[in-house]
Formats: structure tokens, C-alpha cells, sequence
């Protein structure tokens, strides 16, 4: 690869202003990284015990279309959970999961098919391809979304997937500390710009008790993910960040919403 | 894996996307050419996200996206543009806004940054003009 892509010389050092960079565009699809990215980055400072990150089955009966989007990220993240692990039944389990969740929100017609691949590559072991795949399933839900006007629920799915694969990454960090794979977790500027697309969506859906809950426990996630930069949290700061992530899910997940 | 490269980028460039705004048939083919930057990179083991910008960049001017990375990780930032671009460059800036050292890859429309950031967060990606005239691009990125 080196030899195709010869350095044409390190760029030149140059700046840009703080008015540029607040300028800069912010997008979903680009600006947001997938679990997988997450996942990718721990797996660089050890071995990580992936399946010892599974968590029950959450039901598939909810009724209420925010919970159903928190819940479906949550799922995708799991699958990418499965996919680290390498587990062919657990990618099957999760991606069944996911389309009966999808299929209540109405956004199934081509997840089945995409489904099959899933499993398909699984049972060839093609984690990369499942990755990729699971990746597209996740695009798909949310232009199927966007297709039925429930545009508002994208940003619940990025948003589940991201607070349940920054459970499973905190928790995976507690079991095996060190400062190289605590410093993965520092992302403010993530956490600042999905709460600025929750205060995008319509005022009904914002201010339904479940939503209400998650966007004002983001605030309180942002402080604990904002660590200055080339500073590691120390073990104590990623049991905080565990701890409020994982408040987190237990309302998202609990078939009795919040009032 | 690299037998299904073809088809995963042909899915990546026809497949579902999640941009609101239609795209343009010069971003479509700028999309394409990104792709095929990055098709490079996965025989290296480097993963394509399933997500683009696509715009329009006049020269002078820097096209900007937000990015938010992790350290540990490498990336690629790979760009298509087309005509009346004639080459275009990608930068990487810290959230410092101070620009950070990339290994490029330049070949006229095509063009491509890598590096390994040193902190986890965010990041800008830049997209310039560096000859020709106003046209259409498109920003793809690839880690491992």
C-alpha cells in the first residue's frame, strides 16, 4: 500500500480559525462513528472479553415509537458486539431482534432480505462483510425512516447506539484498566452535537418523559466524557461514565416508561 | 473479502445513504471515484463507513466537515471531485483547529489524508481546490 500511496510530503502546517471550525458541516452519516469504530479503537489496547458484553433479551413489545428507536440502536450496537465476538448464533439472535423491532416502526420491506445476508455471512464467518452489512441495516432503517416522515426518530437510533456501546466500552475498561483504552471514551463534541440534533426534533416528541429523561442525562454524560485532551481518565471517571450510561439504558430498555 | 470488494462498493455507491438532499450525478461520480480511493486502503484492512459528504468546492475556499474520531484507530479520508476540478487536496485540523500530519495521496481529482490520531475527538476534515475551477466532491473515510 505504501508504494501505491506514496507520501506526497506531510501537509503543511497551517491553521484554521474558530469561526471555521464552529462552521464546519456536521452530518449524520459522516460526523457521527458507528459502534464499530468505537469497538475497533478498545480492540487496539488488549484483549477484550466481547461476549462477557452480551446483555438479556429486551423486549420487542414496545409501543412507543422513541423507545423502539433508542432500543433498535441499542440493538445494533449489540450486533456489532456479536460481530467483535465473532459469534455466528449471537449475530443471528441480535438481527432477528432487529427486525422485529424495525417491523414495528414499520421500516422492514427490505430488512428481511438484508437480514438473511446477515446471517448468511455469519455462517461463513465473514465478520467483515456482517460488519458491513449490519452498517447498511442500520442506514437503511433510518432512510426508510426519512421516507416515513419519522425523520425526528434517526437521531434515537445513533443516539441508543451510542450510549449502549458506550456501556459495553466503559464496562469492558473497568474489567481491564488502562489509560490507553480509557482515552477512546473522551468524545464531547460528539455527545454536544447529538444533543443539538435532540433539540432539533418537533417539541412533542422532546418532550415525551423517556426523551425528556435521555437528552437531560446527555448533559450530564457530556461533563463526564469531556476530559482534557492527552489526559486519561482514571478508572474512577470511567465507573462515572458506566454508571450514567447505564442509568441510561435501564430507561430505555424498562417497558414502564417514565411518567 | 476482497472478492466481495467490487460488490460492497458498487452497494456503498448505488446502496441506501441517509442524505436528505438528492445528489447530483457529478456527486454520484465523485462518490464513485472516493470509493475507489478507498477500495485501496480495505486490502490494507481498512473498513469503508457506510456514509459520505458529498458538495460543491470553489477554489479558495475550504469545504468543511466535523468528524469525530477515536485514538487508536487509523483513518483515511478519501475524495472524488469532478470537472472543472482539476486537483483537489484533503487536510486533517484538531479541534485546536491546528492542522495535523497526514500521509496524502494526490492524483489530480482523487486525493486522500491518513492518520492516526493522537487524542480522541473531534476533528476537520478540509476539501480544497488546489487547480481548476468550482465543482463537485465527495468525501468518503475508511479506519482500522
Amino acid at each position: 500500500m505504501a508504494s501505491v500511496f506514496a507520501t506526497a510530503g506531510a501537509a503543511e502546517t497551517g491553521r484554521l480559525s474558530s469561526d471555521q471550525l464552529s462552521k464546519a458541516a456536521k452530518s449524520d452519516s459522516i460526523s457521527i462513528p458507528t459502534p464499530g469504530e468505537l469497538f475497533a479503537a478498545l480492540g487496539k489496547s488488549g484483549k477484550t472479553n466481547w461476549a462477557g458484553q452480551y446483555r438479556g433479551p429486551i423486549p420487542a413489545t414496545y409501543r412507543n415509537r422513541a423507545q423502539i428507536a433508542l432500543n433498535l440502536g441499542g440493538l445494533i450496537a449489540d450486533g456489532f458486539i456479536a460481530v467483535e465476538a465473532k459469534d455466528g448464533q449471537q449475530v443471528k439472535n441480535i438481527g432477528s431482534d432487529i427486525i422485529k423491532l424495525a417491523k414495528a416502526l414499520g421500516v422492514s420491506e427490505k430488512l428481511l432480505a438484508r437480514g438473511n445476508s446477515i446471517n448468511e455471512f455469519a455462517e461463513h464467518s465473514e465478520w467483515d462483510t456482517v460488519q458491513e452489512e449490519l452498517e447498511a441495516t442500520e442506514n437503511e432503517v433510518k432512510s426508510s425512516m426519512q421516507t416515513h416522515a419519522d425523520q425526528d426518530l434517526v437521531i434515537l437510533v445513533t443516539l441508543g447506539g451510542w450510549i449502549r456501546g458506550t456501556q459495553v466500552v466503559t464496562a469492558a475498561i473497568m474489567q481491564d484498566y488502562n489509560e490507553d483504552s480509557a482515552k477512546v471514551l473522551r468524545q464531547p463534541a460528539l455527545v454536544r452535537f447529538m444533543q443539538s440534533k435532540i433539540n432539533e426534533i418537533s417539541p412533542e416528541l422532546r418532550g415525551e418523559p423517556l426523551v425528556k429523561n435521555v437528552s437531560e442525562q446527555l448533559g450530564e454524560i457530556e461533563k463526564l466524557v469531556s476530559f482534557p485532551s492527552g489526559k486519561a481518565p482514571t478508572v474512577d471517571d470511567v465507573r462515572k461514565v458506566n454508571k450514567s450510561v447505564g442509568k441510561a439504558i435501564t430507561e430505555i430498555e424498562s417497558k414502564d416508561l417514565p411518567k | 473479502m476482497k472478492r466481495c470488494l467490487p460488490f460492497i462498493v458498487w452497494f456503498l455507491v448505488l446502496g441506501t445513504n441517509i442524505t436528505v438532499r438528492a445528489e447530483t450525478d457529478a456527486e454520484v461520480n465523485a462518490r464513485k471515484d472516493a470509493l475507489d480511493v478507498a477500495g485501496a486502503f480495505s486490502n490494507d484492512g481498512f473498513k469503508i463507513r457506510d456514509g459520505h459528504w458529498c458538495g460543491v468546492v470553489k477554489p479558495h475556499e475550504h469545504a468543511l466537515v466535523a468528524v469525530n474520531l477515536y485514538v487508536g484507530n487509523q483513518y483515511w479520508f478519501s475524495v472524488g471531485a469532478t470537472e472543472p476540478v482539476k486537483q483537489i487536496a484533503v487536510s486533517v485540523y484538531d479541534e485546536t483547529g491546528k492542522q495535523v500530519t497526514t500521509e496524502n495521496y494526490d492524483n489530480g481529482d482523487k486525493a486522500a489524508a491518513g492518520f492516526s490520531p493522537a487524542n480522541s475527538g473531534q476533528y476537520v476534515v478540509s476539501v480544497d481546490v488546489v487547480e481548476g475551477g468550482e465543482g463537485s466532491f465527495c468525501l468518503v473515510y475508511s479506519y482500522k
